[in-house]
């Protein structure tokens, strides 16, 4: 009797996996096909657990693709688009709502200095949800049964008492019980947390907003990356097919209020003064759009009515064409911040993408970065499989670490500078960053140098 | 006589040091650390051998043969079709590797690194490790089952190779770091060889004789580095590459590779092309 009562409230024995990948984002998804696509690792047992809906939206965005394009867009370097291809997603990409632009434009906000990159497909803007698709499409082609698990969420994780194998408690009452726990679980990773891997950074005190806009029709321009350093930050506009742009405006977390309290109209004639009107004035046009906000748009257009008269039609070129339409509801906040985990690898766990680093968006790295480790991750488990280890132990993982620390260190510290060289008014910064510019646009042998980094 | 040397093949004083290692035996951070390390180039040795050594136009029919150049098609052939040339090559090794089924023997397995790597490979069906320190075995056992996927495929036994059953033969039998600590190498390779099949392949490491192995081994990696635990070796035990050449000869085994090996801290193990300096690899084939 006791012993039937027992048998009935005892969980049920956890499932086993080789690897579990929690977060459906671009860098798990990435790693789920990566290790689909490898003849070493596709016999590998893997689950993918998300908590989101994944498979709905992304199936939708397949087969009906909005006729907008959506918010979440990512610069891709050449080396993420070659690795994309290399394991066969790149295929499944919807093209025509890519652009790829061989051309950056950035200039200082306080002083004008300007350095313009010129390199073949320097970048390649892709919507989050392309991105994400295309890499599920790719893990169907391949037919191997890789389970996704979405809707679910990761309850608890927990180390098996005897042999420590992390053990996942999902909300669909099952539980796993996995050799090897990949956290692309994002910033407050609860794979990083279940590993006891401490993680360092500092807010950026910033907010990143970004939106979906159309330029006005006319002037043919080639695609090209628009990029002004104010003070408080710096606001980009990316091109996206047929005039299509995206915005991504990094700015003190006071004017990110004023800026998402904008009606969509006022919004917009901010990010065109935004883009060309001197510090002074915006920061004047901020105060009215606090204030004032029904008069802020005829305050924009005079200015700029003004500005515009002055230039000569070369100047004029030096800047993006005038925007003309905000898709509705596209804007979006998010906090900006920089956090480097003190390892990616621990027994039984590795992180990879944002739950082991996050970065300014300044110089579109953060999801690149995120590649390359998956890149780096999968070639050091085909190795470690060849070589008989037990892939999730630290000894076997140990090499991914070795090989993305401090590529990943030196690219956070670069990003990490250049916010703060260029979050200054201050006039002798100001005149030395302008002078560094100036020369680094006239010397081509160094700016050739800083395109080919910049693919890579 | 005989059974006596066998039997005490290992010195009293070696396997009192081993037991003293037998409790940190698995901690990769610990003083096992570099043989941790080292495991991952005999691997490296043991998976090229064995993949060089299949016959990849076997079980092919003959109109469909396809020729696949023995030679580094890199050397010649542009880029593209040396890759594809690679592509074609690994794809038929790898499906020869996914139909075999072999036999392992680590003798002087210790806490099974080596063991249960062989064990994980896809191509090997199941692996006996035999040690003569009951405190390493007893490790081995306890660290096997950590692993569920390898815990019924290896099996530890406390027992030199002299008294494992004459009729008992393995595909692959292996012999590594075990020479330089036996008092009688020539009869541990003698036992060692009678149980590799006809055919087989009989993997071997172990330390040339010479100043530049005291010097790294020893003197470096005991007493300056200390990346090895004190006492582990013993200079006069060393083996030159080319004595285990000449006692080759006359067996039915012919020695179908051989490397060396060096510690660069910072980077692991590396091979290198002189066997006959420091630590060296062998890879021999029964051929009768």
């Amino acid at each position: 009797m006791s012993l039937r009562f027992l048998s009935t409230v005892r969980a049920k024995a956890p499932q086993l996996a080789d690897i579990v990948i929690i977060g459906g984002g671009p860098a798990g998804l990435t790693l789920a096909a990566a290790i689909k696509n490898s003849p070493t690792l596709s016999s590998l047992n893997c689950k993918l657990v998300e908590g989101g809906n994944l498979i709905g939206p992304l199936t939708k965005f397949k087969q009906e693709p909005p006729s907008n394009f959506t918010n979440r867009v990512v610069s891709l370097t050449p080396s993420t688009v070659s690795y994309l291809s290399e394991i066969g997603a790149w295929n499944h990409i919807q093209e025509e709502r890519v652009e790829s632009y061989d051309n950056i434009v950035a200039w200082d906000g306080v002083s004008g200095a300007k350095i313009d990159f010129d390199g073949p497909s320097l970048a390649t803007m892709c919507e989050n949800l392309n991105l994400q698709s295309a890499l599920l499409s790719r893990i169907e082609e391949l037919g191997q049964d890789l389970e996704i698990l979405d809707n679910t969420k990761v309850e608890s994780i927990q180390a098996d008492e005897k042999i420590g194998w992390p053990v996942l408690q999902l909300s669909n009452g099952e539980s796993i019980q996995t050799r090897l726990l990949v956290g692309c679980d994002g910033f407050n990773s609860p794979a990083r947390k279940f590993a006891q891997i401490e993680s360092r950074g500092w807010m950026y005190n910033r907010w990143g907003i970004v939106a979906t806009m159309k330029f006005k029709d006319g002037e043919f321009r080639h695609p090209t990356g628009w990029q002004r350093f104010l003070p408080t930050g710096p606001v980009a506009l990316l091109p996206l097919p047929d005039n299509w742009t995206t915005l991504v405006w990094s700015t003190t977390p006071e004017n990110s209020d004023i800026l998402m309290k904008l009606d969509e109209d006022k919004f917009l004639a901010m990010v065109n003064a935004a883009v060309k009107l001197p510090v002074e004035e915006l920061e004047y046009l901020i105060k009215v759009a606090a204030s004032k906000p029904e008069i802020v748009a005829e305050e924009v257009a005079w200015r700029l009515q003004l500005f515009n008269d002055k230039l000569s039609p070369e100047e004029a070129g030096g800047y993006p064409l005038e925007l003309e339409t905000i898709v509705t509801k596209s804007r979006g906040k998010f906090p900006l911040k920089l956090s480097h985990a003190d390892t990616y690898v621990e027994e039984r766990v590795a992180l990879v993408g944002d739950a082991a680093h996050t970065t300014h968006p300044l110089a579109g790295q953060g999801l690149n970065m995120g590649q390359a480790d998956v890149k780096s991750l999968v070639g050091v488990l085909e190795t470690s499989l060849e070589r008989g280890l037990d892939i999730g132990t630290k000894m076997a993982l140990e090499p991914y670490f070795s090989e993305r620390y401090p590529a990943n260190h030196v690219l956070l510290g670069v990003v990490d500078k250049l916010h703060k060289i260029y979050s200054t008014d201050a006039a002798p910064l100001v005149f030395a960053r302008s002078f560094g510019v100036n020369v680094l646009n006239n010397v081509p042998f160094v700016k050739d140098f800083m395109v080919a980094r910049m693919g890579e | 006589m005989f059974v006596r040397r066998l039997s005490t093949a290992i010195s009293e004083s070696e396997k009192a040091h081993f037991n003293n290692l037998a409790t940190s035996w698995w901690d990769t951070t610990g003083p096992q650390r570099i043989l941790h390390k080292m495991n991952l180039v005999r691997m490296d040795f043991i998976n090229n051998n064995i993949k060089q050594h299949i016959k990849i136009n076997n079980n092919v029919p003959n109109e469909q043969k396809t020729f696949i150049p023995g030679w580094n098609p890199h050397n010649v052939l542009p880029e593209p079709v040396a890759n594809t040339i690679d592509g074609a090559r690994t794809a038929r090794i790898r499906q020869e590797l996914a139909k075999m089924r072999l036999s392992c023997l680590d003798i002087g397995c210790g806490g099974g690194i080596l063991s249960e790597s062989l064990a994980r490979l896809p191509y090997v069906e199941s692996v006996d490790g035999i040690d003569m320190s009951p405190e390493v075995v007893r490790v081995a056992n306890e660290h096997k089952l950590l692993d569920p996927a390898i815990a019924q495929k290896v099996h530890y036994q406390l027992k030199p190779v002299g008294e494992l059953p004459a009729t008992k033969q393995y595909d692959v039998v292996t012999l590594m770091e075990l020479l330089e600590h036996v008092d009688h190498p020539a009869d541990v390779m003698a036992a060692a060889m009678s149980h590799v099949k006809p055919g087989g392949l009989l993997f071997l490491s172990t330390i040339n004789r010479d100043p530049i192995s005291w010097l790294t081994t020893i003197l470096f990696g005991e007493y300056v580095l200390r990346i090895v635990p004190v006492g582990t070796h013993t200079y006069s035990k060393y083996i030159d590459c080319a004595e285990i050449a000449e006692f080759v000869e006359h067996t039915g085994f012919s020695v179908i590779d051989s490397k060396g090996c060096t510690y660069l801290p910072l980077k692991g193990w590396v091979f290198t092309d002189s066997p006959d300096v420091g630590n060296y690899f062998m890879a021999l084939q029964r051929v009768k």
